[in-house]
């Protein structure tokens, strides 16, 4: 259940009705030659394999061990990803004008979309369920630092929290800082100790 | 204003769920790759920059769908059922709703539909029919790849430039709108002027859907909310569009 509140709490029958429902629109659909028998499958297929975290944690690794690399995924998130082997589509839906928030000893980012859920699909994928919970984007807004401590992030009263809203068509995400114990650590390695969550500013990542 | 266009800082709600699964159902993934069809078969595609020839494309989808389109729908709804309803929830009703609308389907033919597959578990496992033409599926690779820019190349100087003190209007409500409620009269500084000119969908009644610059505003906590509500070295940035600001 995304929301928490007990009155929201669901009849086990709604989603067999939601699921009903949605095979007899999908079936209709494709009857109908408004899509075909494949096209919510290939949707699906290109978030899992092409757009998705793991193109943001290529590019976090490589801004961790590549401090000119750091520096142009700052200013300019779509030329950096150009420098990289992504598949065509960085720029595509959701991607067209990305930006990153550089996480310091001082300033600690966090993405929230309060008007609905706009977010980075080339960078990250497709947003997880806390994100769009109205809930996270009520709260995000005024007390980030009390949500942040609920995610279990702990910051230092001495560091700044800063709340990217998305409101107005630039798609934000977060680099977060290179944890200790990682000296020494492939790409690939430090790609692995990324998640969403740590790209979103809600989680740190560890070394494993 | 209404409740969802509202927010931010909305008190009493509770924790906040960490369900960090994308779906949580598999029938969402169905809705939600439904949309993003719809979105690139879309017929205003035409006059996005990649220039896709949508006309050509032979699906019998001929309307105009996007996200401002799926956002006028939740935000058109009452608040209370906005809650209530999870958000896929929110988006198999507007959508399935829109397809009746311009006439896809019936209701009629979508209720009996769904009552023939809730009555027999046969057909609620049955595979999906197959078949279609297989160019809808290029243009659909072809928008996820190349996506929908609102960025657009005409020439308009910004009003405003980093360091600006600026307002932010208290437009009367639309039925669509990019500007929260909870920035409405508060006062914040111009921290990035955006590269560019950025239309919308298509306009609105508060003034957004022409080439216009954003910016991102830097908001002091105090100059938001009550100083008992506030979380200590916290700054909120927004991304805004010109049409919501004046000068301070």
């Amino acid at each position: 259940m995304p929301s928490l509140y007990e009155g929201f709490q669901y009849d086990p029958e709604r989603e067999r009705q939601s699921a009903a429902k949605v095979k007899a629109l999908e079936s209709l659909l494709i009857e109908k030659g408004i899509i075909t028998g494949n096209t919510v499958d290939n949707i699906l297929s290109y978030f899992d394999t092409q757009m998705g975290p793991f193109n943001g944690a290529k590019l976090v690794a490589r801004a961790w061990v590549d401090p000119e690399f750091k520096e142009l995924l700052v200013n300019d998130c779509n030329a950096a990803c150009n420098e990289m082997d992504f598949p065509a589509g960085m720029s595509g839906a959701e991607g067209e004008h990305m930006r990153v928030a550089e996480n310091t000893p001082d300033v600690h980012n966090v993405i929230v979309c309060t008007l609905c859920s706009c977010y980075p699909w080339p960078t990250l994928g497709l947003p997880p369920y806390w994100y769009k919970d109205p809930t996270f984007r009520a709260r995000t807004a005024r007390e980030p630092r009390t949500v942040l401590k609920e995610f279990g992030v702990e910051l230092d009263d001495s560091v700044e929290v800063r709340v990217w809203d998305t409101s107005g068509q630039i798609r934000w995400w977060v680099l977060p800082m290179r944890p200790e114990g990682t000296e020494g650590m492939s790409e690939a390695q430090l790609a692995s100790l990324l998640t969403p969550e740590a790209m979103m500013g809600v989680a740190l990542p560890k070394a494993a | 204003m209404k409740l969802q266009h509202n927010l931010g800082g909305l008190e009493n709600l509770g924790p906040i769920n960490f369900e960090t699964e994308v779906f949580v159902e598999p029938w969402e993934k169905r809705i939600f790759g439904i949309h993003t069809a719809m979105m690139a078969l879309s017929n205003h595609l035409n006059e996005s920059p990649p220039q896709y020839e949508i006309e050509k494309v032979p699906t019998e989808f001929n309307s105009f769908w996007t996200w401002g389109h799926l956002r006028m729908g939740a935000e058109g709804m009452h608040p209370f059922e906005y809650f209530r309803l999870r958000y896929y929830e929110k988006w198999l009703g507007g959508i399935s709703g829109f397809f009746v609308e311009e006439g896809y389907i019936t209701q009629e033919e979508l209720d009996a539909r769904t009552a023939e597959i809730l009555a027999d578990d046969g057909k609620a496992t049955a595979p999906l029919p197959q078949g279609g033409d297989p160019a809808i599926d290029t243009q659909v690779e072809k928008y996820l790849r190349e996506g929908d820019s609102p960025q657009r190349s005409t020439a308009i100087e910004p009003k405003f430039k980093v360091g600006d003190r600026v307002r932010i209007k208290d437009m009367p409500p639309a039925d669509h709108t990019r500007l929260p409620g909870h920035l409405r009269d508060r006062v914040g500084v111009v921290d990035k002027v955006y590269e560019g000119v950025y239309t919308y969908f298509f306009k609105t009644a508060d003034g957004i859907g022409v080439p216009m610059p954003i910016y991102s505003l830097c908001f002091q906590p105090d100059a938001m909310w009550n100083e008992s509500l506030l979380d200590p070295k916290a700054i909120y940035y927004n991304d805004i569009f010109e049409v919501y600001i004046e000068a301070a």
